[in-house]
């Protein structure tokens, strides 16, 4: 089976710092993967990578095959790669609407269909639609931002700690939602809640001082406690 | 603070002046208020669209206010010289005139402002320093060259004969220039926000002054905006060289860098990245500025000052700007 | 007995410091001085002149480089409080009667409390917001400045400008000969400035190499992560601008005690703002030592001009075309700005510093 995305010894220097050391990633189609590991590793950096919003010194990244390291994000993203940061990163004056315009690149009863099913989903972006996203909760708005990201046909979406300050009964919502996605697209995952990920993961690496350290299945790294120790503190 | 505080604000620096000047005269000042205002908001919108979508101290944008009179200015004077549009009371031929230089105005400004998006902006973004530094060489090459093309002195605008003059409005003493520059002030803002709100560009616009990366991670190509947020800044920054170049009856190399200081300051007192805050604050400015002075001539730039501090006391990031 | 190891921390300072002793560049330095130092054997006064304006701005620039390359703040302020300190001493000199030590000291001291206060009371209230508009309102803080002495002629001259007298051994006229060089005022001035503009520098290199200056370079590469470090960025970066604004305000006094006339387009306006960012350019921002390439380089430059402009109007008679580009030697000036921020971004000596750490050499400069 030919890897969707593949990270290959990338190094990725912000400024003077050299953040990422050797980064290398193989994802599979249709699984979700997380990458795992302490603050400051180097997760959401390779995941800045992978979209185009960092260009790396060394190493290449490939998605289907061809390479698209040296490309800036826009076009990154019309390959089918949706992202959903850290921070949500909603447009917070503009309403819960306009932001999911923004978001959709071609208006066609594909993408109205899409959208519609979206709000099935996240029922709570419909009721709001006229609000300013500045007033959400947080929840509401990482639903907003996840459902920005389903907009247009996405094959591989990256997504950062979706759970970051968010509710536990949120966290379990959003975890039902994603499993709902899991069937649309394949999903690489970077979260510090170890029980959301472990509930959502089919495969996981970890990232210590911005390299690959280790990766397999993630029933095998449930399982380890020696290296969930060591790398993750647990 | 609420949100209706900037208006409130606004309404009181509109009606305190009334204590210590006579209504007629008050009249009068406020027409000149809000048309030094329209003129520096013309200036100013364009300069905090560019700050709050493009992160860039754009210097040049004084210098395209001069390079905007200038074309303006030249094509005046060759139809006045030509066919008299300026000096004859027809007013289809002074509005002519006064279309015609305005699109010329537009026209070339807005082809230097491509020029100096694509060659001197683009090539060092993500820098702000360099960006500040090389629009300031940009301007100085720029306001050289006009003194080269033109000449380093003052010259004299022609106003058509129908913008000459007043009006008299029982007893009330109305200038003609400044109420046309309030008019295309007007216009120019609603024309904005008509653009802004309901047009897909301007919401990819006002989502990209909020955050511009995301938006280019959701598949817009943002170095096209810019190219256009710039280009239309600066064809309003044109327009504004014009309209204060017939509201002064003159034109001068350096008077792009006098009122680039203005528009700054409005752009600080409303905050980066909205035009409704350009406006009040323009005309907040306009109007303190004329209203201080008449009353007291040598603190009116004080004043400006002043409220931008005062306003900076409340508010640090402007009365319309979002906190970042 | 082995000594216990040393720490990290200790072991690199350790090293810093007898780095600092055998660096060939020490000797470099000491030579610059000397040179500065030997400027008035030549029996020239535009020599002495040149000079010491070039060893006075270099130490202005240096001091904007603190700010601006080390501490990464882009402020337009700086020429303002190189103002301030000129007009400070310029009045204290003027308007106080005859002038003596007291009033001299009393000039420089009111310019530092000035430059201080000013700096810190536009940082506290906008720092805080991006750089940008930081940036911004000091450029209105300095047009402000300019157009206040400009209108406020009862005390600051107009646009006239103060001419001070000097006090006590700085105007005296002969006092004998050493080494064939006659002592005046003029002398003691140049020295003394130079006393000044060496211990400045001094002082700022301290302080980008202490742990303040250390801390300030890690605000200025990643503030959110010195944040999370625990560093109040605010208050240092407060702390750095308000370091800067008072060595530039000795500065100003020095400036006022030299050329002894003081106006506000010499002074305040944009040009000597202008100067102090192309020179800092050209130099190299975040290397100090920048600021004297810089400050060299322009102001020969300009003082060639003359020079130069006669010698085209010599090749080149009549020439009409001629005399209208080089009138307009402004326009070279911004298009070497230009040229230079995209071609040579790290300035001179950053650009050599760069070559140098990349062939492996051991040493700063």
């Amino acid at each position: 089976m030919t890897d969707l995305l593949e990270v290959e010894d990338v190094h990725t220097y912000i400024g003077q710092h050299h953040i990422l050391q050797g980064v290398s990633l193989r994802i599979r189609p249709d699984a979700v993967t997380v990458l795992l590991g302490r603050n400051g590793a180097g997760k959401t950096t390779t995941m800045r990578t992978i979209m185009g919003v960092l260009h790396p010194r060394r190493g290449a990244v490939r998605f289907d095959g061809r390479p698209i390291h040296a490309l800036p994000p826009f076009a990154v993203a019309r390959l089918g790669i949706g992202y959903v940061p850290e921070g949500q990163g909603i447009f917070a004056t503009l309403t819960v609407e306009e932001n999911l315009r923004v978001a959709t690149l071609a208006d066609s009863a594909e993408s109205r269909e899409r959208l519609r099913r979206i709000v099935e989903l996240f029922p709570d972006l419909d009721r709001f639609r006229h609000a300013r996203a500045g007033t959400l909760s947080g929840g509401q708005k990482q639903m907003l931002s996840i459902a920005r990201a389903f907009v247009n046909p996405t094959r591989l979406l990256l997504i950062d700690e979706p759970s970051k300050g968010l509710a536990p009964i949120v966290v379990e919502h959003l975890v039902e939602a994603l499993r709902a996605m899991k069937r649309h697209s394949t999903v690489v995952l970077v979260e510090q809640n170890f029980a959301m990920a472990s509930a959502l993961a089919d495969e996981y690496y970890l990232i210590d001082d911005g390299r690959t350290v280790h990766a397999g299945a993630m029933a095998a790294l449930v399982a380890d406690h020696a290296l969930k120790r060591k790398y993750l503190g647990l | 603070m609420s949100r209706r505080a900037p208006l409130l604000v606004t309404l009181v620096a509109f009606l305190l002046p009334l204590l210590w000047i006579e209504p007629r005269t008050y009249l009068t000042l406020t027409v000149a208020g809000l048309a030094m205002g329209m003129l520096i908001f013309l200036v100013a919108s364009g300069l905090t669209l560019i700050f709050g979508l493009m992160d860039v101290l754009n210097f040049a944008h004084g210098a395209l206010f001069s390079w905007g009179a200038y074309a303006g200015f030249t094509a005046a004077v060759l139809l006045n010289q030509r066919w008299g549009w300026a000096a004859a009371p027809s007013v289809a031929a002074n509005v002519s005139l006064l279309v015609i230089a305005l699109a010329a105005a537009a026209a070339v400004t807005v082809g230097l402002g491509i020029l100096v998006e694509r060659v001197i902006v683009r090539p060092v973004y993500g820098q702000h320093l360099f960006q500040i530094l090389i629009t300031l060489g940009a301007t100085i090459v720029l306001e050289e060259l006009i003194r080269i093309v033109w000449g380093p002195n003052d010259q004299v605008v022609p106003v058509p004969a129908t913008f000459q003059g007043s009006w008299d409005i029982a007893d009330i003493v109305v200038l003609k220039i400044p109420v046309l520059a309030i008019v295309l002030g007007a216009a120019v803002y609603a024309g904005m926000l008509g653009l802004l709100n309901r047009t897909r560009v301007g919401l990819i616009v006002r989502a990209g002054v909020e955050n511009n990366e995301m938006v280019q991670v959701m598949g817009h190509n943002i170095y096209r905006y810019f190219t256009g947020v710039f280009a239309a800044g600066s064809a309003l920054a044109g327009a504004g060289g014009l309209m204060w170049a017939l509201f002064s009856q003159s034109v001068r190399p350096a008077m792009g860098g006098e009122q680039l200081i203005f528009a700054f300051i409005v752009v600080i007192i409303g905050g980066l990245g909205s035009v409704t805050g350009s406006l009040v604050g323009a005309l907040l400015v306009g109007l303190s500025y004329n209203y201080v002075a008449f009353l007291v001539p040598k603190a009116a730039i004080g004043v400006t000052m002043g409220l931008m501090v005062l306003i900076l006391l409340f508010r640090p990031a402007g009365l319309y700007g979002a906190a970042r | 007995m082995t000594p216990p190891p040393a720490s990290p921390v200790r072991s690199a300072r350790l090293e810093e410091r007898r780095r600092r002793w055998r660096d060939p560049t020490l000797a470099l330095r000491l030579a610059l001085v000397a040179a500065f130092a030997m400027v008035p054997l030549v029996p020239s006064f535009q020599a002495m002149d040149l000079a010491l304006k070039i060893a006075l701005f270099a130490t202005l620039v240096a001091s904007y480089d603190v700010v601006i390359g080390y501490t990464g703040i882009v402020s337009f302020g700086h020429a303002m409080f190189f103002g301030f300190g000129a007009y400070a001493v310029a009045l204290a000199l003027g308007r106080f009667g005859a002038p003596d030590y007291g009033h001299l000291a009393l000039g420089f001291a009111a310019g530092i409390l000035v430059s201080a206060a000013v700096a810190v009371a536009i940082g506290t209230f906008s720092l805080r917001v991006k750089a940008l508009f930081f940036a911004m309102i000091t450029l209105a803080f300095a047009e402000f400045a300019l157009i206040l002495a400009v209108q406020w002629s009862q005390v600051t001259g107009g646009e006239d400008g103060l001419s001070p007298t000097l006090p006590g051994v700085f105007a005296v006229t002969y006092a004998g000969r050493v080494l064939g060089v006659a002592v005046t005022g003029r002398l003691v001035t140049y020295y003394a400035v130079l006393a000044a503009c060496v211990a400045l520098f001094l002082v700022m290199r301290r302080f980008v190499q202490s742990p303040l200056g250390r801390t300030l370079q890690a605000i200025r590469d990643n503030e959110l992560r010195a944040e999370a470090l625990g560093f109040r960025t605010f208050v240092f970066q407060i702390l750095a601008s308000s370091f800067g604004s008072v060595v530039a305000s000795v500065l100003g006094g020095c400036y006022a005690l030299w050329v002894r006339y003081v106006n506000p387009e010499s002074t305040l306006g944009i040009p000597i703002m202008l100067d102090v960012l192309l020179m800092v350019i050209i130099g190299g921002i975040g290397t100090l030592y920048g600021g004297i390439i810089g400050a060299a380089f322009l102001l020969t430059a300009r003082t060639l001009l003359p020079d130069l402009r006669g010698l085209g109007a010599a090749l080149f008679p009549g020439s009409e075309i001629f005399q209208r580009l080089a009138d307009r030697w402004l326009l070279y000036f911004g298009v070497l700005f230009i040229l230079v921020v995209f071609f040579f971004p790290k300035g001179v000596l950053g650009t050599v510093r760069e070559r140098l750490a990349r062939r492996g050499a051991p040493g700063e400069v």
